[in-house]
């Protein structure tokens, strides 16, 4: 795709304390594509994610959205410029059904009370645009789902608030097969249908089965932003470990500041 | 003697087609938008749904609430409970058969396991006009049925419907077609088609390739078939045997083929491959064994792992060939090949990767199947209305009670 990036992020830096988990990282998502996040535990993929939807904010570097620079200074700037995060625990509220999990702090009102109707629509039609026929009433309480119908909901929720951006964090762990199928699927439609879907993920081939791109950290660097068709397992493997594979990868691969 | 030009009489069973076509695949259709697909005027179109509505094929209705000014236009349905096709699968393990509505949609369907043995014509015959009966007996008076189809996992010469071969159902020169014709006694003759074929077809026409001109669908049920759509035709070749990837060979030492050859992609990657090299040969068979699989390998069972690894290097140096070949826009992968691409995409595109010309792949998608189970039997359906797309009008007369 010719595109340009909807998001890009140049030269971040982020630090806890003495602790510096990102150096100067850059990122870019792009419109109807899957960047595929991977790297070792520990590398900073959860860090920059949290960067990118305004939980941390970032000590330096230049976040750019649609082309245009912004400043994110929290969740509420992210979620209004249309980056959506699915966590890894979801974060579905058991105790209440699909639709209230939907509108969770964003409810409609009609004059004083809930506009259950425009919800319960709205929730349907997601759902339906997403071809989710897998959940059988939507006013099921979360509690009765299993894990691939959660992982589907949650995925629904980002992609109910015209979210340009849709961040996903490990949703294939701890699925079966069949669930695990059906979110890559679901996954692979998001960008069909021209969002930026960003996934992050430790299984190599939920990356190469649905990823347009894919990125690589190593030791809070950015190793290597590749085409997913230009490269092989085994590279990706070595960005992972070394930070390097033949000409790709950082060229002082071992981490330390040059 | 010269023709000047196609009769006013075709321009009009053409267009009758195209526009049945349009409502068929696309649902509900206002007047307004056919004139713009069709290129032609309003009255045009009022004529054309007029005739379409008198022989029942359509319904003409007003929109819901459009939320815009001015008059709203009728918007065009298919007549989906009324006008119906009976689609036939014979796959290695089950036999199945659905009654399918104009516009795609399964309205009725009925299923059977089928035992791995050779090919018992008297018995799948009989359990698929036995389903046809079913389902006809319960469907409404007014209702017509405009044609049927089936979907045969094996080689099938489409003139007379004879089965050439087809080695994972036991079938050697058996004429199915002519003796489902007989049963049905429908007055129609079914129309026969290899199962990856009609599954390119209906990947092509409602599933994910939707839009697509140049496709490739590979459906593996225990051995695999390929279905190959070339700016916007399904490739016959010859003889309309063509497409038939299953039987490329990707390693001349390799396994032996149920075809006979030896390292046939089929042969590589088939059940039987990964399940023998999973050591699981013999416990379990069809796409729960292949599911077994793939989970056992996201659980951390090395053997399974190393089975998908190896079976999906071979899966992704045929998807290379396939792909330097044909340069398709996307490779859509079916059947029990859905589980076995997930569960193996970073051999596959590794494969793919390095096997491949940068200008070939490059713009190359990889996608698993949108309808899934149902492919096969969609493309039967599609099969079966090409008739009453063709020309309706002429089709329904021969049909009408």
């Amino acid at each position: 795709m010719s595109q340009g990036p909807i998001l890009e992020l140049r030269g971040i830096n982020k630090s806890f304390g003495p602790v510096q988990v990102l150096h100067d990282v850059a990122f870019s998502a792009y419109p109807g594509e899957v960047t595929a996040l991977v790297g070792d535990n520990g590398a900073g993929k959860s860090t920059l994610v949290k960067c990118i939807g305004g939980i941390h904010p970032i000590d330096s570097g230049e976040y750019f959205f649609d082309g245009e620079r912004v400043h994110v200074s929290g969740p509420r700037d992210a979620a209004a410029l249309g980056v959506e995060i699915v966590y890894q625990d979801l974060a579905l509220c058991d105790n209440l059904d699909i639709v209230q999990n939907m509108f969770l702090g964003r409810e409609r009102r009609s004059g004083l009370v809930l506009d259950e109707d425009t919800m319960e629509e709205m929730a349907a039609k997601t759902l339906a645009g997403l071809s989710v026929r897998t959940v059988k009433s939507l006013r099921q309480h979360v509690s009765s789902l299993s894990g691939g119908q959660r992982q589907t909901v949650a995925i629904a929720k980002a992609v109910l608030w015209n979210s340009k951006v849709v961040i996903l964090d490990e949703p294939t762990a701890a699925l079966g097969v069949a669930q695990t199928a059906q979110v890559l699927e679901l996954v692979r439609r998001l960008a069909d249908r021209g969002l930026a879907v960003v996934l992050i993920s430790h299984n190599m081939n939920d990356v190469f089965a649905v990823s347009d791109r894919i990125a690589a950290l190593y030791l809070g660097r950015m190793a290597a932003e590749v085409k997913a068709s230009e490269v092989t397992h085994a590279q990706i493997v070595e960005l992972i470990t070394s930070g390097r594979s033949g000409e790709l990868g950082l060229k002082n691969g071992n981490g330390a500041a040059s | 003697m010269m023709r000047a030009g196609p009769s006013q009489e075709e321009i009009r069973k053409h267009n009758l087609g195209t526009l049945l076509r349009h409502v068929h695949l696309g649902g509900p259709t206002s007047r307004a938008e056919l004139t713009s697909l069709m290129g032609l005027n309003r009255s045009t179109i009022m004529a054309l749904t007029a005739d379409l509505t008198a022989a029942g094929l359509v319904r003409e209705e007003l929109p819901k609430d459009t939320g815009r000014a001015g008059r709203p236009s009728l918007v065009v349905r298919p007549e989906t409970a009324r006008v119906y096709v009976l689609a036939f699968e014979v796959g290695v393990d089950r036999l199945a058969a659905a009654r399918i509505g104009l516009g795609g949609v399964i309205l009725d369907r009925r299923e059977a396991a089928r035992a791995r043995e050779p090919f018992d014509m008297a018995q799948v015959v009989g359990t698929l006009a036995g389903f046809a009966r079913q389902m006809r007996r319960k469907t409404r008076e007014d209702t017509i049925c405009v044609g049927a189809a089936a979907a045969v996992s094996g080689v099938v010469r489409a003139s007379d419907g004879v089965v050439r071969i087809g080695p994972n159902i036991g079938a050697f020169e058996v004429p199915l077609g002519e003796e489902l014709t007989k049963r049905l006694a429908l007055g129609l003759p079914v129309a026969m088609g290899n199962e990856a074929n009609l599954g390119a077809l209906a990947e092509h026409t409602r599933g994910i390739g939707a839009g697509c001109r140049d496709l490739i669908y590979l459906h593996g049920d225990v051995g695999i078939g390929g279905g190959i759509i070339v700016n916007g035709q399904l490739l016959g070749g010859y003889g309309g045997y063509g497409g038939e990837v299953g039987h490329m060979m990707v390693n001349p030492d390799g396994r032996p083929c149920a075809c006979g050859s030896r390292g046939c992609l089929e042969a590589e990657v088939g059940e039987p491959a990964l399940m023998e090299h999973a050591g699981r040969y013999g416990e379990m068979i069809g796409r729960d064994a292949v599911r077994a699989v793939v989970d056992a390998a996201d659980r951390g069972d090395v053997m399974a792992q190393e089975a998908l690894a190896h079976v999906g290097n071979w899966l992704g140096l045929g998807v290379a060939s396939l792909v330097n070949i044909f340069n398709p826009e996307m490779v859509v992968f079916g059947g029990i090949l859905r589980e076995i691409y997930l569960g193996s995409a970073a051999q596959v595109r590794s494969r793919i990767a390095t096997g491949t010309l940068r200008a070939t792949r490059e713009q190359v998608r990889l996608r698993t199947s949108a309808l899934g189970d149902d492919a096969t039997l969609m493309g039967a359906a599609e099969l079966a209305f090409a008739q009453v797309l063709a020309d309706p009008l002429e089709a329904l007369s021969r049909v009408a009670p």
